[in-house]
């Protein structure tokens, strides 16, 4: 839905729309029922909306608290301007849109740590704290629930050439003209790689993590865009109607931003402006009608209920998924029907080999610290889960350029182990060093800033992307470092991340796909593409946990030669069943029986050592039953 | 320093609201807890309690007979609501099952300002609820002293249900691992239909019950909700316990603050929930289950 | 005809084909193990039976009549009880709650008593909640559950995994005792050595595929078939 701009006069077709739609509007739409006074409403929920929208359409979270940052915004310039605290209208509204974000970040700091129904009961919540403080504690300066009234307009210019914006039209020319600059502003938001980032966080935000980018602080940076436009359109409305009304607080407030942005469709940016227009167009005339003043709003509700049961992208969404469609539909078309033809081929023994097998050199990424021979170094791993203890004092080494791997029958504690090396799992004791480096305690997101990568069991990709962006989103990982705010530049500007993505595209052997959305590739290439996003961080040492998993044998012959290639240039730990596969690839095997070690040493070692032999075959002799 | 009988006579008060949160806390905990929804039309279901009750006092003078009878009228629209709408969300996402039920909200608001005007209405207490009681140096309305007590009750039967009949045996179960019950041979959905009908009972009764000491109006559940969420962020996710503790630490935050600032009662709660939040995140009863 | 037979059942786990026309069939009174490598679709081939996964294709017939698509409570009053590999105690439940919610839809529901004659273990812990028993106990809980509604087939998804070696043991003699006793089962099971002691006949499945079907002797007789299908023996 939200596709960041493809470069030329194309990319800027929706800012030019939006832009000729603002200018034709006032001439137009008053024969439709809309005055200019309403016009400018639908303007200023529509600038709440933008920021709204980049929170909840692109990053998934959705708050019912967003009157808190609205109000913030509005009191804070009202007062400054009614106490004659500050005199320029220009900078009151700038220190309340300030004042909104600092409020927001706050809010933000307690939110974005939970997930789901927390998070919007956690805003909701602080909304009515916010709609509370004001009424009570600080009615002092915000005149409880009288509101500040004699809120002055904004003046353009000095002395005597100094414009007033008055009600009307030139108040609509501002509002236009603002909400024509935030549009802007928020496609680039939407198109930088901070965008790019935050729908992968909507797609699958514990991947996010694990690929480095520090989520908590990507969450939080929407939530305060969101609560900064929120502050500006708060102290326009004071401005607009020279009064600054206390149920810009209110939780109903919050609620109809949420009804306008699903109505118009979330994930448009236009949207809630959309949804804003039905809202107020069928409050200002249903009212007109007799017998129906009072049923606006029960219309209102029943439509908004049967869009959530069917047409959950709302309006906008509607339109740009038909476009889209219409457009993409050839192409959709040819990416199943590919996906098709090659899972008939899967369960077909006489495949040829997916990926040929290729020469790639990616550089090598230098370790951060240390020189030492040792990549990576397990030492006295344990993990309990109450009485159970899964893994039980770990210790191993793995030699920097070699492929190492672990074994051991089910329930060995491989999978726990692993996921204790990039600290997805936190050890009950122990502590895992990658080049010297202590990862353990550090978290899963700084882990792979250090250079560890995992591809996993169960594929972890952002269905709805395309090939080439769910690399990307892995390759600026360590690009960017865990958190930055790059809003203005084009998520795909960058060009190492895109060479980057090139020559793992090509590795993949997934260059035709790369434009497909991840969900529909065949089962192989998924796997294969989930490898490629823990490569594609550049990291300095790969775990592969199971990555022949469900592959046919031909894929899996294609996939141990990939894998071999990878080894050529990084350090890579490998856990797997097969153990034809491990004995091929591995040069050193640590195995794992009962959450303990068995033994450590070369492929040959292990194939001879009478104890793994014992493990193995354990099954068959050691607990025949009595 | 507020003097001693205003101090008790807010814990009092702190009692009334508390116990009245904790009905409406625990219905929507256990909706929560066993459907996985969030429902946020429990507002709309608290006024429209009220408004049962206000109509049916018209037709009978026993305030008895016009709640058991508005009862049957929630249990009524809670089958319909989640035959109709809610339990096709059970497998949509939770910001959906939000949407929606803010939307169920919004209709049954404006359902009830259609019916009966915007204006406040107002609910006689019941002839033997009249007066106050002279309780030592106190002087408390009989009725909010009765309203302790039976919500008190309302509050043991629930548990009672939950944990001693079959049918809060399935709600129990199906709180951990609704898949489970499932497999167990009991059809889980019928016994979500039950959970959200019983739910939606809980907060129309105390919407009923409260109906005599407030202002009636279609808005008047939005902030019993929001007092509610936070009251199932304190006690835990789900969480029947939790819940009824969870009201009873916000009637009393809410009516003790007053006694010392009113303008900081409500300020309080939230506040305290922001420390809670901080200190222990999963609640005071709640564990790592569906959140 | 046979009491239960999956025929060629194709079903995805998330994105992944998982079953390929898998076919088995299981007559009253036997006992199927059912082996073969992590992921070559044991698992899922139990909980397609129980309905918990809708196979996209094929039939699943208990007493010839088909099963596949009813949700996993209609399967279950039909006699068929699936043991899941995470044994899914309700952990805030007492022991005998977990068997009381157990029995409730059950026509022929055992005593408690006949349960604890089974599982003595559990008569001591009656009281306890779910959360506080050993793996051991859980799985003595998850299996008492199956019993006790009188299940007809009981699905038992790696009934062993992760347990002592005398639980282990313990549990292989109940199971043995059921056997005898003329209980339909199928057990998965990385154990072979375990399953095999009181399995009529085994399919080896790789990769969602049905490589083997003959009886335990037959399987011990090619340690070959072993070691390229189960991955055990190097």
């Amino acid at each position: 839905m939200m596709r960041p701009r493809s470069g030329g006069l194309r990319g800027w077709l929706p800012e030019l729309a939006v832009l000729c739609t603002l200018i034709v509007a006032p001439i137009v739409f008053p024969h439709l029922g809309f005055s200019t006074d309403l016009l400018t409403r639908v303007l200023n929920w529509g600038l709440i909306g933008l920021g709204f929208d980049i929170l909840f359409g692109l990053t998934g979270l959705l708050s019912f608290g967003q009157a808190a940052f609205f109000g913030v915004g509005g009191f804070v310039s009202a007062y400054l301007l009614v106490s004659h605290t500050v005199d320029s209208v220009w900078l009151a509204l700038a220190i309340g849109t300030v004042a909104a974000g600092l409020f927001g970040l706050l809010v933000g700091w307690f939110a974005v740590r939970r997930i789901g129904i927390y998070f919007t009961m956690i805003t909701l919540a602080f909304g009515q704290m916010a709609y509370f403080i004001e009424n009570s504690p600080l009615s002092e300066y915000t005149g409880g629930e009288n509101g500040i009234p004699g809120v002055p307009v904004p003046v353009l210019g000095f002395g005597a050439n100094a414009i007033r914006i008055s009600a009307g039209m030139p108040m609509y020319i501002l509002f236009a003209a603002i909400f024509f600059l935030g549009y802007v502003l928020a496609r680039r938001i939407v198109g930088s790689p901070v965008g790019a980032i935050l729908l992968a966080i909507k797609e699958n935000t514990g991947r996010v993590a694990m690929l480095g980018h520090n989520v908590p602080a990507y969450k939080l940076t929407a939530f305060v865009i969101a609560a900064l436009y929120a502050g500006l359109a708060g102290g326009l409305l004071g401005s607009f109607q020279s009064y600054m009304p206390p149920d810009a607080f209110s939780l109903e407030t919050s609620g109809q931003l949420v009804v306008q942005t699903i109505v118009g469709g979330a994930g448009t940016l236009i949207g809630p402006l959309v949804g804003a227009a039905v809202w107020l167009w069928l409050r200002d005339n249903l009212q007109l009608i007799p017998g129906f003043a009072i049923l606006w709003k029960l219309v209102l509700g029943i439509a908004f209920i049967i869009l959530v049961i069917g047409l959950r992208r709302g309006i906008c969404g509607e339109i740009a998924h038909w476009w889209n469609e219409r457009r993409n539909l050839a192409a959709a078309r040819a990416a199943e029907a590919k996906t098709e033809t090659i899972e008939a081929h899967n369960t077909d023994p006489i495949t040829k080999p997916v990926a040929p097998p290729k020469d790639v050199r990616l550089t090598l990424a230098e370790p951060t610290t240390g020189d030492s021979d040792i990549a990576l170094e397990a030492r006295s791993l344990a993990r309990h889960y109450g009485g159970l203890k899964a893994v039980d004092g770990v210790s191993f080494k793995v030699r920097r350029g070699s492929i190492h791997a672990v074994i051991g029958p089910n329930g060995a504690g491989k999978s726990t182990l692993f996921k204790m090396l990039l600290d997805e799992v936190s050890p009950s004791s122990g502590e895992v060093l990658l080049f010297g480096e202590k990862v353990t305690g550090v978290g899963v997101s700084r882990a792979a800033q250090l250079g560890i990568a995992k591809s996993n069991q169960l594929n972890q990709l952002f269905p709805n992307l395309s090939v080439r962006k769910n690399l990307r989103i892995a390759a600026l990982a360590r690009r960017r470092g865990p958190m930055r705010f790059d809003l203005l530049r084009g998520a795909g500007s960058i060009p190492d991340v895109e060479e980057q993505i090139v020559s793992i595209l090509g590795l993949l052997n997934l260059v035709e796909r790369a434009d497909t959305p991840a969900h529909i590739l065949a089962y192989g290439e998924k796997r294969r593409l989930e490898i490629g996003m823990a490569l594609a961080t550049s990291p300095n040492v790969l775990l592969l946990d199971e990555p022949l998993a469900g592959m046919s044998p031909a894929e899996r012959l294609a996939t141990c030669a990939f894998i071999r290639d990878i080894g050529r240039s990084r350090t890579v730990v490998i856990v797997e069943h097969d153990l034809d596969a491990i004995f091929e690839l591995a040069e050193r095997i640590t195995v794992l029986y009962e959450g303990r070690l068995l033994a450590d040493g070369t492929a040959d070692e292990i194939r001879r050592n009478p104890a793994v032999q014992d493990a193995y075959l354990g099954g068959l002799h050691a607990h025949e039953p009595a | 320093m507020p003097s001693w009988p205003v101090l008790i006579s807010q814990a009092f008060n702190g009692l009334a609201l508390g116990t009245l949160l904790a009905l409406v806390s625990s219905g929507l905990t256990i909706i929560l807890g066993t459907l996985g929804v969030l429902n946020f039309a429990h507002g709309a279901l608290f006024a429209v309690g009220a408004y049962a009750a206000f109509v049916l006092l018209q037709y009978t003078s026993s305030f008895v007979l016009a709640i058991v009878v508005g009862c049957g009228f929630m249990l009524v629209l809670g089958f319909l609501l989640e035959r109709i709408i809610i339990r096709y969300f059970y497998d949509r996402p939770h910001e959906d099952q939000i949407l929606v039920t803010y939307g169920v909200g919004i209709v049954l608001v404006e359902c009830v300002r259609a019916a009966f005007g915007g204006n406040a209405q107002r609910v006689p207490v019941p002839s033997w609820g009249q007066g106050a009681t002279q309780m030592g140096f106190l002087i408390y309305p009989t009725y909010r002293l009765q309203l302790i007590a039976i919500i008190a009750g309302l509050l043991l039967s629930l548990y009672l249900v939950l944990y001693r009949t079959s049918m809060g045996l399935v709600v129990r179960a199906g709180i951990e691992n609704p898949g489970m019950v499932g497999i167990l041979g009991i059809n889980v959905r019928r016994a979500f239909l039950l959970v959200f009908a019983i739910g939606v009972v809980a907060v129309g009764l105390a919407g009923m019950l409260y109906a005599p000491v407030v202002a009636v109006t279609p808005d008047m559940g939005a902030n019993f909700m929001a007092q509610s969420f936070v009251v199932i962020v304190l006690g835990g996710l789900g969480s029947f316990p939790g819940a009824v503790i969870g009201g009873l630490i916000a009637g009393e935050i809410i009516s003790l603050t007053s006694a010392f600032n009113s303008s900081y009662s409500e300020v309080m709660l939230y506040a305290l929930m922001a420390v809670l939040l901080i200190m222990r995140p999963q609640g005071l009863f709640g564990s790592e289950g569906r959140a | 005809m046979s009491l239960l037979e999956v025929d060629k059942i194709n079903t995805l786990y998330g994105d992944s084909h998982v079953l390929f026309d898998l076919s088995i069939r299981v007559e009253q009174g036997e006992v199927v193990a059912l082996l073969g490598r992590n992921g070559a679709g044991k698992t899922t081939t139990l909980r397609s039976i129980m309905g918990v996964l809708s196979p996209r294709s094929g039939h699943i017939r208990l007493d010839g009549k088909s099963i596949e698509g009813l949700p996993p409570s209609a399967i279950a009053g039909m006699g068929v009880q699936l043991v899941p590999e995470e044994r899914a105690i309700f952990g805030g439940l007492t022991v005998e709650e977990n068997l009381r919610i157990a029995a409730l839809t059950a026509p022929n529901a055992w005593s408690y008593d006949r349960i604890y004659d089974v599982f003595p273990r559990l008569k001591e812990r009656r009281k306890s909640a779910g959360r506080t028993l050993s793996g051991g106990e859980q799985q003595m809980l998850a299996i008492a559950r199956a019993l006790i509604r009188d299940a007809r087939i009981i699905l038992l998804d790696e009934p062993f995994e992760g347990l002592a070696p005398l639980i282990v043991r313990d549990l292989v003699e109940v199971s043995r005792n059921l056997a005898a006793e003329g209980r339909t089962m199928i057990v998965v099971e990385q154990n072979v050595a375990a399953a095999l002691s009181f399995a009529n006949r085994v399919y080896g499945l790789n990769n969602g595929h049905v490589v083997f079907e003959g009886t335990p002797a037959d399987l011990n007789a090619s340690p070959d078939l072993m070691r390229d299908f189960l991955g055990v023996g190097m």
